[in-house]
């Protein structure tokens, strides 16, 4: 019974009203974000059907009025007057601008050349493994060789010859890395050395073990790549998509090194490398990357001997190399200029010599705090290598223009256009992708925003 | 074809001066380079319908393109054994002067200047172009004299648009360019309606109009108000290596002359009394002597590549997307009121 008065007289709320409705829900969120007042009002009304528009021009174009099935361009003209895009000449050219003139029996070794690539880099994302800069940078150091030797074939130089094989006994390694990772729960160098009975000898043994097995493995990659019997593809009928990713896979694999020395050159405080850097970086940061090009492909061969006679491509690459670099160079210097002066006492004061302050401690700061900038720079990179079209060379753009000039696909030049556009989307997108995961994952402490 | 790019210019002016009077390759003479190479680097510009285009598999065709073919089926006695080098107008003389292409054969124009001042030399003109208008139906215009306050499309920084701009005002016709970057651009303008007329060389004209919706409602004027003398070109001071290009081509006008084909050459050769015919097809006589080649080596042009009729019909005449037809125009045979006349074989 007190109970019940207790509960009688005891102050007891009502219920809270639910908020007014048209706060909450779908309603609520529309009147929110994009009806708030006359003026988000009309922006609103005026952007949907801005973006109506659009979509129902690109419906229209891209699906309803396409045509999949042609074999001139005629053919799709005859049919939808060119109001719709004619899909089946990308079908047609597709080849063309993936792989430019590399013939078609001999595409394997480019998608196998791009698959090594892949296989590669995997392990960089796989948990569980440990040393991935070093796979990180034999990846980036060796493959451009192997994949070289297998792109070109014909009798490959020595020079060539022993770095492919380097590069081919390093893939290995890291693929047995991976597999001892996994199976065994150990390192490729651990089981190595354990399997060889030298585990309880001195560490400093340890490396002669591993250097024997480098050994034995350059020797078998040696003898295999000598087997090769590849037809040889001159560089000059290279092209397409492969010939941008050559371009810029190593312009942009070259960069950051090159950038980092370059940085650390005009900071020196020896005065003749700094003056060299500096000179370099401005010089060729105030020309434009064609202005470079143009130079590399139709000035330098005059002043080089004949017998040199480089292939463009060579040339190109050299001068993407450096245009990047000096670019790089100076991203990566403001990075080291964000770094506190406290970080380069206290390193040392530790007692770290110069490379090792600069590996330890301030680099790593530096280049966290610069990754939006030097993935920029390498989208930026990557969109610029396009130029190349401009002396010659088949890049994916060139090839698609090239598409359109075809007597029996005169007028395509859209098509192509869209699928060029398609492909920088998907890798820039991706790149940018990745660098803000790198900023989740390393870039801790600062945060993003 | 014609861009008179400021690029260009610098480009092949600091060639010049670098090696004009005497290019590094002249110690050993381009026939040899390219007998020791085994292969003919030929550059052809980036793709141009008609004169030089690229198939979805990669290889090279077009009227210029026969042209290569033509001296390497004299050089080697095979069509094929040929580098192309694909590059943009802006570097193609300096392509030249540097020593990476042995001929150059892209709709390029006879000029004085290019023939004097860039160490090139012009061998001989393979086709005819010049400068025209191109109108629809609609206009009701059959002649550029009625393009009085028109306007016209044309390609910016070209010496297209100088020629329109001087015709327009020789002729007080007021012509109102509108101007372009991009060919394409200035294409679909035009479709559109966005011009009156479109002003380019009428080679260039077919082309467009090959890539029309409806082709029927366009006319190419009669009007031609440039000279563009399109020939393969070489480098300067080669007298040898000039000859063979330039015989190359008049062989294959020559043959279309004297009625020999890629498809009766053989009978001819065996069966024929005219002594041309026996001493361009190296039976009787040692012409070959003088260029270094096989006697053979007409014989191998017009077996392997044709005659200067065949290509044409091939690749420009009224069969083809460009369809500029040849009968009575000035790439016709001299024989038949053209301009093609090739120098006798004697």
């Amino acid at each position: 019974m007190t109970d019940a008065t207790q509960s009688d007289t005891a102050f007891r709320p009502k219920p809270s009203l639910p908020p007014p409705a048209n706060t909450v829900g779908a309603v609520g969120w529309l009147r929110k974000n994009l009806f708030g007042g006359p003026v988000d009002t009309i922006l609103t009304v005026v952007s949907l059907y801005l973006v109506y528009l659009i979509v129902q021009f690109a419906i229209e174009y891209g699906i309803i009025n396409a045509i999949w099935s042609a074999d001139t361009y005629r053919e799709c003209l005859d049919i939808n007057r060119g109001e719709g895009a004619c899909w089946a000449g990308i079908g047609v050219w597709f080849n063309s601008m993936m792989y430019g003139r590399y013939p078609d029996e001999e595409q394997w070794r480019v998608n196998l050349g791009g698959i090594i690539l892949l296989l590669w880099l995997i392990p960089f994302w796989l948990p569980k493994i440990t040393g991935k800069i070093q796979i990180g940078m034999s990846a980036v150091l060796t493959f451009p060789f192997l994949g070289a030797a297998l792109f070109l074939g014909g009798e490959f130089g020595i020079f060539l010859h022993v770095m492919a094989s380097v590069a081919l006994t390093l893939f290995a390694a890291v693929w047995l890395h991976v597999a001892t990772t996994y199976v065994f729960g150990r390192s490729l160098a651990e089981l190595l050395v354990s399997a060889t009975g030298f585990a309880g000898k001195d560490d400093r043994l340890h490396k002669y073990v591993l250097l024997g097995a480098f050994g034995v493995g350059f020797v078998l990659s040696l003898v295999y790549l000598g087997s090769w019997d590849l037809v040889e593809i001159p560089t000059t009928i290279w092209g397409g998509l492969f010939l941008t990713l050559v371009i810029s896979g190593i312009g942009i694999a070259s960069a950051l090194p090159n950038g980092i020395l370059l940085a650390l050159g005009r900071r020196s405080k020896m005065p003749v490398i700094r003056v060299f850097c500096t000179a370099f970086i401005e010089l060729f940061r105030s020309v434009p990357l064609i202005t470079i090009l143009f130079m590399a492909v139709t000035m330098m061969p005059l002043f080089l001997p004949v017998e040199l006679n480089p292939p463009k491509l060579a040339m190109v690459i050299v001068a993407v190399c450096i245009f990047a670099a000096a670019y790089m160079a100076e991203t990566v210097r403001g990075g080291l200029q964000a770094v506190n002066k406290g970080q380069y006492e206290a390193a040392q004061a530790m007692g770290l010599n110069f490379w090792k302050m600069m590996a330890l401690i301030v680099m790593p700061q530096a280049l966290k705090l610069m990754i939006p900038n030097i993935v920029g720079s390498f989208m930026g990179l990557m969109k610029d290598t396009t130029l190349v079209s401009i002396i010659g060379l088949y890049d994916i753009l060139l090839m698609g223009k090239a598409a359109g000039q075809n007597p029996n696909w005169l007028g395509f030049h859209t098509e192509p256009l869209l699928f060029t556009a398609m492909f920088f989307f998907v890798l820039c997108f991706a790149m940018s992708k990745y660098s803000q995961h790198l900023e989740r994952t390393i870039g801790g402490g600062y945060g993003r925003r | 074809m014609k861009k008179v790019s400021l690029l260009a210019l610098g480009a092949g002016f600091l060639a010049s001066l670098a090696f004009t009077p005497e290019p590094v390759l002249a110690q050993e003479s381009t026939l040899e380079i390219v007998k020791n190479r085994g292969i003919l680097r030929c550059q052809v510009g980036t793709p141009a319908p008609g004169f030089y285009s690229l198939s979805d598999d990669g290889k090279w065709s077009g009227f210029d393109v026969e042209n290569c073919r033509a001296i390497s089926a004299a050089i080697f006695g095979d069509p094929d054994k040929i580098e192309y080098q694909s590059v943009t107008s802006a570097v193609r003389f300096t392509a030249m002067a540097n020593g990476e292409s042995d001929v150059l054969s892209r709709t390029t124009t006879w000029t004085l200047f290019r023939d004097t001042q860039l160490g090139l030399d012009f061998t001989t003109v393979n086709f005819y172009d010049g400068q025209g208008f191109m109108v629809s139906n609609d206009l009701g215009v059959s002649s550029a004299m009625e393009l009085a306050g028109a306007t016209v499309c044309v390609l910016t920084g070209t010496t297209t648009e100088l020629n329109l701009t001087d015709y327009s005002r020789t002729n007080s016709l007021d012509m109102q360019p509108v101007v372009f970057e991009d060919s394409n651009v200035r294409d679909s303008t035009f479709f559109s309606g966005g011009c009156d007329a479109v002003t380019n060389d009428k080679s260039g004209l077919a082309s467009i109009r090959a890539k029309a919706p409806d082709q029927s409602i366009f006319t190419i004027l009669p009007e031609t108000i440039s000279k563009e003398p399109l020939g393969p070109v070489v480098r300067q001071n080669d007298s040898q290596w000039n000859d063979i290009v330039m015989w190359s081509v008049f062989a294959m006008v020559n043959a279309e002359e004297l009625g020999i084909s890629s498809s009766n050459i053989d009978e001819i050769k065996a069966s024929s009394t005219n002594p041309e015919v026996k001493r361009m097809l190296g039976v009787e006589g040692d012409l070959n002597k003088g260029l270094g080649l096989e006697p053979e080596w007409a014989y191998n042009i017009i077996k392997m590549v044709g005659n200067y009729g065949e290509n044409y019909e091939e690749y420009m005449g009224a069969k083809t997307v460009m369809n500029i037809p040849r009968p009575g125009s000035v790439n016709d045979l001299w024989t038949r009121g053209g301009l093609m006349y090739s120098p006798p074989f004697r």
